[in-house]
């Protein structure tokens, strides 16, 4: 166990531990659960002594313990009761003087352990009694004899919705894709779409740059970043063969693959695990964002930076051959069920793309090729089997995280310590985008997006009247500014691919990633401030 | 990573050359080391194996001392080097020679003298895949200069690395 986990076990316990056994003014007591174990996740996702989904899956059965009705906390803490005294016939009551609010409200402890809250009137109010009246209570409905306790003020969810999460609509959306992308990776639907798209570039060098961004882009939108960088490069570095050992080209096309795999992802609700975090957290907050109005938002910025990385890296690695041939193998597969897939990808995306036309949530139309994919016999088992699971937790640990958050008040605890409305609603969302940035450098962007979406949507819900501030555009200027960092070679697994490679160095992925990362970043403010807020009037 | 070398042995300095010459293309990523007989073969692989692992050896049978063959079943009887590609490249072994090599040290090719350049590649392209699709895990540096029809598949199979 080396140092780095050590530490992230104890900040994490510590962190756990802290709001047990400190008070925070103005929190209840499940606001404090759940702020420790908000503590604990993030420092398990940012050292990482566990792998990050099973921090997620240790969040979820925390919060299934500790603040679901089912859970033994909630089901084993008995709240201090009292027995009302009968003290004259026409209804009135004696009380411990703590179970009488001071507005006149007591709670009764219906049968199944849950509170009513019942307005009274108070007789007399003694210094350790209470006189009361009430026609809805009576000697044998006990009542909280502690009306600050907080069991009183908190409505726990059920166990099912934080297991829940697993099975959120957007998750569903995710299974979806990840299901066509698998698909098309069996079928070698990705390589012939490849193929396609480099025929029209020709042998000129320049161009093929242009044509790998754009296709690595374009099949990035549907597949995950890792998925299509890996088949680019397999794809690409048989090509760089016959090249001089030292043709600047080589960097240029192998840079190509993770830059415009990373920019492509942004594309689509379903490009990377980021878009469908943040998508997941608006749709909790009841803002829809339909699939192709976040096409629409995305498209611009997408296609600006891949032309900038285009132009970048000519500039960085000015190609000194000529010609550089290109033969392709892969073409598009006939067989019947390679037919099959090519229907239900094209109806898919049909629907997807033309949700405002029908109204069906996209997350709907997603479990079409979930249930026509097996049926057909297109993906067996083994498809299944093999989907990313792991991303689907990561993504549930966050979405079930965010419930609790905002369910126990943490959330506006959170923001209430700062004064948001004296910031601006533009400067609130470009700190969240910038801070997005910073850390997916460091971090995985799904890792960085799951920390920072209740953080914005908690903003957002104090924030909300700052002028300007809008909460789609803040979230997706979190998800969209995450996949730009990419400015370190430990920065996202396309580039630890690329890396693999062999053929680039260190210092050329911090010098395109870096710069193509900044601008995109700097693009996300403009978008931030002039585009997407567009979209919500 | 270690490198994965290739190893020479021939006894006559031009045809040597020649061998070392044709294999330049694959010298970018699989360091070429030669020997001239059997006795410096053993002490250029013991040195090799110190700093990485031997892929393929190219031997020719008739050598000064020890011939070719018996130094490739030594090779292949010692597990560090069992799993080295070993191809035979010469004019003057006979059938007994052959089949000792094929049934005591697996021989994966033999190829005659005169060889043609291209040819040579082939095989070279061909066994070096082979040792990498048996001994690594990392796919992608090899995409370059071996067969990347094999290796592209093998990559489709393999698990994905880390989330995004």
């Amino acid at each position: 166990m080396n140092t780095r986990k050590t530490v992230g076990i104890l900040l994490g316990l510590a962190g756990f531990c802290l709001p047990w056994l400190v008070t925070f003014p103005g929190l209840s007591f499940p606001g404090h659960v759940t702020l420790g174990v908000f503590l604990l996740a993030a420092a398990f996702w940012l050292t990482e002594p566990v792998p990050i989904y099973t921090t997620s899956m240790l969040v979820i059965f925390l919060e299934v313990l500790l603040l679901s009705a089912e859970g033994p906390l909630c089901q084993f803490v008995r709240p201090p009761v009292a027995q009302p005294e009968v003290i004259a016939p026409t209804q009135t009551f004696r009380l411990p003087a703590g179970a009488v609010t001071s507005a006149g409200e007591v709670f009764v402890v219906r049968p199944a352990g849950n509170f009513d809250k019942l307005k009274v009137e108070v007789v007399e109010r003694r210094a350790d009694v209470v006189e009361v009246r009430s026609p809805a209570v009576s000697a044998s409905t006990p009542v909280l004899s502690r009306s600050d306790h907080w069991l009183a003020r908190y409505s726990p969810a059920s166990y099912r919705t934080f297991f829940a999460s697993l099975a959120d609509p957007i998750i569903i959306l995710f299974l979806g894709g990840c299901l066509l992308a698998d698909a098309s990776v069996k079928y070698r639907l990705d390589r012939a779409l490849t193929r396609l798209f480099l025929r029209p570039v020709g042998t000129n060098p320049k161009l093929i740059v242009l044509g790998l961004l754009v296709a690595t882009g374009v099949l990035s939108a549907f597949m995950s970043n890792t998925a299509t960088t890996a088949m680019m490069m397999t794809v690409v570095l048989p090509l760089l063969a016959g090249l001089d050992a030292d043709d600047p080209l080589k960097v240029a096309v192998v840079l190509a693959i993770p830059i415009g795999a990373n920019i492509g992802g942004i594309a689509t609700p379903i490009g990377t695990p980021p878009n469908a975090i943040a998508l997941a957290a608006l749709t909790k907050q009841g803002l829809s964002v339909p699939f192709v109005k976040w096409v629409l938002m995305a498209l611009p910025i997408v296609a600006v930076t891949l032309v900038l990385s285009w132009l970048v890296l000519l500039k960085l690695y000015r190609p000194r051959t000529r010609e550089l041939k290109i033969e392709l193998g892969g073409a598009f597969d006939r067989s019947p069920k390679a037919w099959g897939l090519y229907v239900v990808f094209g109806l898919t995306a049909l629907l997807w793309f033309t949700e405002n036309q029908h109204g069906i949530s996209s997350n709907i139309i997603a479990f079409l090729p979930v249930v026509a994919l097996p049926m057909f016999g297109i993906v067996g088992k083994k498809e299944i089997h093999a989907l990313p699971w792991d991303v689907f937790w990561l993504m549930a640990g966050g979405i079930s995280l965010g419930t609790a958050i905002k369910t126990t008040g943490l959330a506006e605890w959170m923001v209430g310590r700062v004064e948001w409305s004296a910031l601006g609603g533009f400067a609130i969302m470009a700190g969240l985008a910038l801070l997005s940035f910073l850390l997916a450098n460091f971090l995985s962007h799904t890792v960085t997006v799951t920390l920072l979406a209740p953080i914005a949507v908690s903003v957002g819900a104090v924030a909300g009247t700052a002028t300007g501030f809008d909460l789609t555009t803040a979230l997706i200027a979190v998800a969209v500014a995450s996949s730009y960092g990419m400015t370190l070679p430990i920065s996202t697994p396309p580039h630890a691919i690329a890396m693999g490679s062999g053929v680039i160095q260190t210092q050329h992925l911090v010098t395109a990633g870096g710069l193509i990362g900044i601008v995109g970043m700097a693009l996300v403010l403009v978008m931030t401030r002039f585009f997407w807020p567009l979209f919500s009037r | 990573m270690k490198p994965i070398f290739i190893l020479c042995i021939e006894d006559e300095p031009e045809v040597l050359e020649a061998v070392v010459r044709d294999l330049a293309p694959f010298e970018a990523r699989f360091p070429i080391e030669s020997a001239s007989s059997v006795a410096e073969a053993r002490e250029v692989v013991q040195d090799i194996l110190s700093r990485g692992r031997l892929g393929l050896v190219i031997c020719d049978h008739i050598l000064p001392g020890e011939d070719g063959v018996s130094f490739l079943v030594s090779l292949h009887r010692d597990p560090r080097t069992a799993g080295t590609r070993k191809v035979l490249l010469t004019a003057q072994a006979g059938l007994s020679d052959t089949v000792k090599a094929v049934n005591q040290a697996d021989l994966n090719h033999y190829l005659a003298k005169p060889w043609r350049r291209e040819e040579l590649h082939a095989v070279v392209r061909a066994q070096l895949t082979e040792f990498v699709l048996q001994h690594e895990t990392d796919l992608y540096p090899y995409l370059t200069l071996l067969d990347a029809a094999r290796l592209g598949e093998r990559i489709r199979q393999q698990p994905l690395p880390a989330d995004e």
